[in-house]
Formats: structure tokens, sequence, C-alpha cells
């Protein structure tokens, strides 16, 4: 089996008396798409300072394909795309193309031809021969995208890729992580922009206070816990135990309670009981979790967690 | 990368112009100087005098130029670059810090070098030209004012691996101006034999031999008539000339040199590769 792209393990960083990781650990695997996703000051920047040797942990250790970081060779099939990218305002996009195939190790005709192929796929082509200073937001995020695709890396580090770019340019965005994940380069997405993360990532990782506090398959993530609704003709004390049997009521109001279920698979079972003991079920919907919610939640449990200790 | 960096800039095509109009001054007061001797039949001596005197000060202005375009060039090389995230993207490649850092400063030596030969050379060219000036040891004058510019050059771009551009652009001038100050402190402690004043000057070249380097430049660029006046004056007690020396740099304080620049660049590798970015 071959070295995955990103190995993490136990990643500590302290800037003086701020802890900004404390103990984080990260795997992605070839041809992953993992989405960081956490709070402004999370940890997420410093993380992937720490994969591309930019900033050396204070403990803890970190190998991209099998190779510590330290070792600018671990870089040679990475591209990367910063948070807060201003460009060379005096060079052409084509120029900046050029430099970093040039850095990655390109002969001159192929970066010519990987040029062209990077800016179709950013949707640039023919805007490659004006000086970067006189691009748009949008268009300076872009040609950063492709700078971070020249070389065809094995895996693509994006910290906050559409923070500058309007609707569409996020659903070009979207797509171009969608063509990576069919050529099977691993990406890295830091974002905190939870639709996003929820609509490209295979797995996401929650990351908080610079601990890894939930990482895994979207579906795991927003399932397990499921919530119903349930509408009954009536509520009284004996139906409240026959829920509480299958999991906690978080809310009722009226005749309507929110359940947060234990077991999404005994929601038969429980429509069963309340119908045997008399009681007229007349709604029980099950309500999808969202991303969204999965995050609040956490990062919350950690406020009180932190306030606590 | 860095040369193409200055070429596309319009930093250097300003510097450029503007050191031109300074050249072409240069050459008017020259040639006025000239057709002014010829009027009034100023004898030879005299002429060569003047002459000589104004080409110094028209060096000493270009070394002034070129220590502030080191000045400007470095004082950002790094900071800039990391403030703008681009250093980020182009470290992100499998490239070592410490090659970066080498190829960055080894691109602005090359612009601020050129820069010295080609200013300093039209200031000589001009001087010859119109006066038929001739320095004593050229090669080496110009030689220990590109490595002034070095000096001030690599430390900069030391400054840059750790300070904000800013800040670093302070420092380093604050620095060339404390060599600048120390340096007349010692010629004058010269003028009045107090040992304690030249010891100054002694100490502050040791810590930035800027000025120390124009000193040595100049005795190497000026005219033999220069020499012998200011020689005179000097022999005299009556001072000589405060802005420029009349002997080449001791080996000692060559050797410094020398030595100086590699290891400032060292230190500023050692700095730069141990920093977080």
């Amino acid at each position: 089996m071959t070295a995955p792209p990103v190995a993490a393990d136990g990643l500590v960083k302290h800037y003086g008396e701020r802890v900004a990781l404390d103990g984080l650990s990260l795997r992605v695997g070839q041809g992953e798409v993992v989405g960081l996703l956490g709070p402004n000051g999370a940890g997420k920047t410093t993380t992937v300072k720490i994969l591309l040797g930019l900033v050396a942990p204070t403990a803890g250790h970190a190998e991209l394909f099998g190779l510590p970081v330290t070792d600018p060779a671990a870089r040679r099939r990475v591209g990367y795309l910063p948070e807060q990218f201003r460009f060379p305002g005096w060079m052409t996009g084509a120029g900046l193309l050029d430099l970093h195939g040039r850095l990655a190790g390109l002969d001159a005709a192929v970066r010519t031809e990987h040029a062209a192929e990077v800016l179709d796929l950013v949707g640039l082509r023919g805007r490659e021969r004006e000086r970067i200073g006189g691009y748009s937001k949008g268009m300076q995020q872009r040609i950063g995208l492709a700078q971070a695709l020249v070389g065809n890396p094995d895996l693509v580090i994006l910290d906050e890729p559409t923070s500058a770019l309007d609707p569409i340019g996020r659903r070009d965005v979207r797509d171009i992580v969608r063509t990576l994940r069919a050529r099977g380069t691993a990406v890295v997405l830091n974002s905190h922009l939870l639709s996003e993360v929820e609509m490209v990532c295979d797995r996401v990782a929650i990351v908080d206070r610079g601990r890894l506090v939930r990482s895994g398959r979207l579906d795991e993530l927003v399932g397990g816990a499921l919530e119903l609704r349930v509408r009954l003709d009536r509520i009284d004390g004996r139906a409240l135990d026959l829920l509480g049997g299958h999991g906690e009521v978080v809310a009722s109001e009226g005749t309507e309670v929110l359940l947060l279920a234990d077991d999404p698979a005994a929601i038969a079972d429980l429509a069963a009981e309340l119908v045997g003991a008399g009681y007229g079920l007349l709604a029980l919907v099950p309500l999808q979790r969202s991303l969204e919610e999965v995050f609040v939640e956490l990062v919350r449990a950690g406020d009180r967690d932190g306030g606590a200790a | 990368m860095t040369l193409r960096e200055a070429a596309s800039r319009r930093l250097l095509l300003a510097v450029l112009i503007l050191s031109g109009v300074f050249v072409a001054l240069l050459a008017l007061g020259f040639a006025l100087a000239q057709d002014l001797f010829a009027a009034e039949g100023v004898d030879d001596l005299e002429r060569d005098a003047s002459a000589a005197v104004l080409t110094i000060l028209g060096l000493y202005v270009a070394s002034f130029l070129s220590a502030f375009l080191a000045l400007f060039l470095s004082a950002g090389s790094v900071s800039s670059e990391i403030d703008s995230g681009q250093l980020h993207a182009v470290l992100a490649r499998p490239l070592s810090r410490r090659s970066w850092l080498l190829q960055r400063w080894l691109g602005l030596a090359i612009v601020v070098v050129g820069y010295v030969v080609l200013l300093a050379g039209s200031v000589l060219l001009v001087a010859r030209v119109t006066t038929g000036y001739q320095a004593v040891r050229p090669l080496a004058g110009l030689g220990l004012m590109a490595l002034q510019a070095l000096t001030l050059l690599t430390l900069g771009v030391l400054g840059s691996t750790r300070l904000s551009t800013l800040a670093n652009g302070a420092v380093v001038f604050f620095a060339f101006g404390l060599a600048w100050m120390s340096g007349l402190i010692e010629f004058i402690g010269g003028v009045i034999d107090n040992v304690g004043m030249e010891r100054v000057g002694v100490i502050t070249s040791l810590l930035l031999p800027s000025d120390a380097l124009w000193r040595g430049a100049s005795a190497g660029l000026a005219s033999p008539a220069f020499l012998a006046a200011a020689g005179a004056m000097a022999a005299d007690d009556i001072g000589g000339f405060p802005f420029a020396g009349l002997t080449l740099p001791s080996p000692a304080l060559l050797t410094w040199s020398l030595l100086y620049v590699p290891a400032l660049l060292l230190l500023a590798v050692r700095t730069f590769t141990r920093r977080d970015l």
C-alpha cells in the first residue's frame, strides 16, 4: 500500500501562550476529498501550514506521501492555494503559472500545455496575457486556484478557496473539486462555509480549539441519532413514557414532540407501541440533521466545556 | 525571477530615469565649469583640482543612491512576500527555504551591483570626457562601492527575514546613518588627534563597514591631483576632505568586509529557515 497523501499525528502548536493546535491528528487517503471545518481561529490554517512545512509544530509529526513535511521533496506532488493570497500584480497570469510550473519541475513545453489546461479548468482562458494587477478579485482567486493545480498534484490544499467569489464562482470551484476527485486527486478543503463542504467533501473533519472534535463521512456525521417529529391526538404521561423509551424528548408543544431517537431502525416499533396503547398517530416525521446542526452542536459543546475548564 | 520582477516593476525604471537625470546634471556642471575656466583663463592645476572635487562629490552622491536602492530593494525582500501570501504558495513547491532566499538575494545583488557599476561608471565617464579625469584605481574603487551596497543589501535581507518591511527599512536606514556619522567622527578625531573619536569610527565600521568601504572606494576612484591636494591639506593639519578617504582599505578591513556579507547571509538563512510563516 502506498503512503497516504496526508498523515498527521498529535500536532501541537503554541504561539507563545496561545494554543493554536492541541493534539490534532488527521489522515487523508488517496483521492479523498476532506473538508476541514471549524470556526475562525480553530486551527485549520495552522494545520495546513504545518502540512506544508511553513510552520514548525511544537509537538507531533506530519508526513505527506510518506515523507516528513520538513523535506521539500514531500511537496513534490502538492498544490496549495493560501488563504490570503494577494498576487504579484506585475506578473501576468501566464507568468505565474509558468513560474509554478518551473518550481514543480516541469519542462518548458509541458508547462505551456499544462498552463492552457488549468486555465481552461478555472475559466481564465484568453486572459492569461494580462497582468494580474488588472484582474478582478474573483479572477485573482481563480488564477490562485490555477496556480495550485499546476503540475497535476496528487494532493491539493485549498484554504478558503471561495472567499472572494460570487455564487457562480463558488459553483465553479465546487465543479473543479469534483473534477479533481474524479481524477483521483486528494483534496483538503479548508472552509468555514458548511454548505460548500457539505456539497463536495467525502469526509469532514470538524476542528475546534485546536482539536479534531469529530471526523467522519458526511452521512455518518449527520446520521447517528435521528430527530423525529411526532404528533399524537393527545399527549399525556404515558405517551411521554413510551416516547422516552426510544430516545430523548427534546421539546414538546401542544400535541407535538421532538424526539431524538436512539435507534433509527426502531421507528416502526415506536409507531406500533403508540398505536397499540390507543394513541392516534397523526404524524411521525424523521428530520435529517444538517451538517450545520452537527457543527453548531459540537462547537457549542466545546464552548461549554471550555467555560467549565 | 527577481530580475524579471525588477524589470516588470516601475521602480527600477524610475530609478534609472532619475539616475540618468543626475548624470546629465553632473555633465552639465562639468561643461559649464570648463567653459567658465576657459573664459577666465584659470590654470591647469586649479582646473584639475576643481574637476576632482566635483567628481568625488558626484561619486559620493552615486554611493548614496546605490545605498538607498539596496535599502529599498531589501527592506521588504522577504517580509512583503510573506505579507502577500505569495511566498507561501512558492514554498509549498518542492523548494527549500535556503535556496529561495539565496536566489532572491542573488537576484537583488545583481541588480544592485549592476546599478553601482552603471551609475559610478557613468560619473567617471562623464568626468573623463569633459575634463580628462583619471581615477587611480577605478576597478578597485568600483568593486569597493559595490561591496558597500552589498553589505547594506544583505543587512536588509537579514532584517527582512524577521522584521516588517517598515521596521526593517528604518533599522537599516539608521544603521547606515550611524555608520556615516561615525565615519565623520573618525575623520574629525583624526584631524584633532582624538584617539577616542577615532575608535568610535573603527568600532562602527566593524558593525557595519558601509562608510569605511566608501572611504576606501573613494581613494580608488580619486585622481592623483585630488589625493595630492587632500593629502597636503591633511598633512598641514587643516583637515583634508571629510567625505572621502585617501587610502584603500587595510587588508583587515577588506577581509572583514568580505566575510561580513556571507556571514550576514548565513544568519539570514538561519533565521528564515527557523521561523513560522
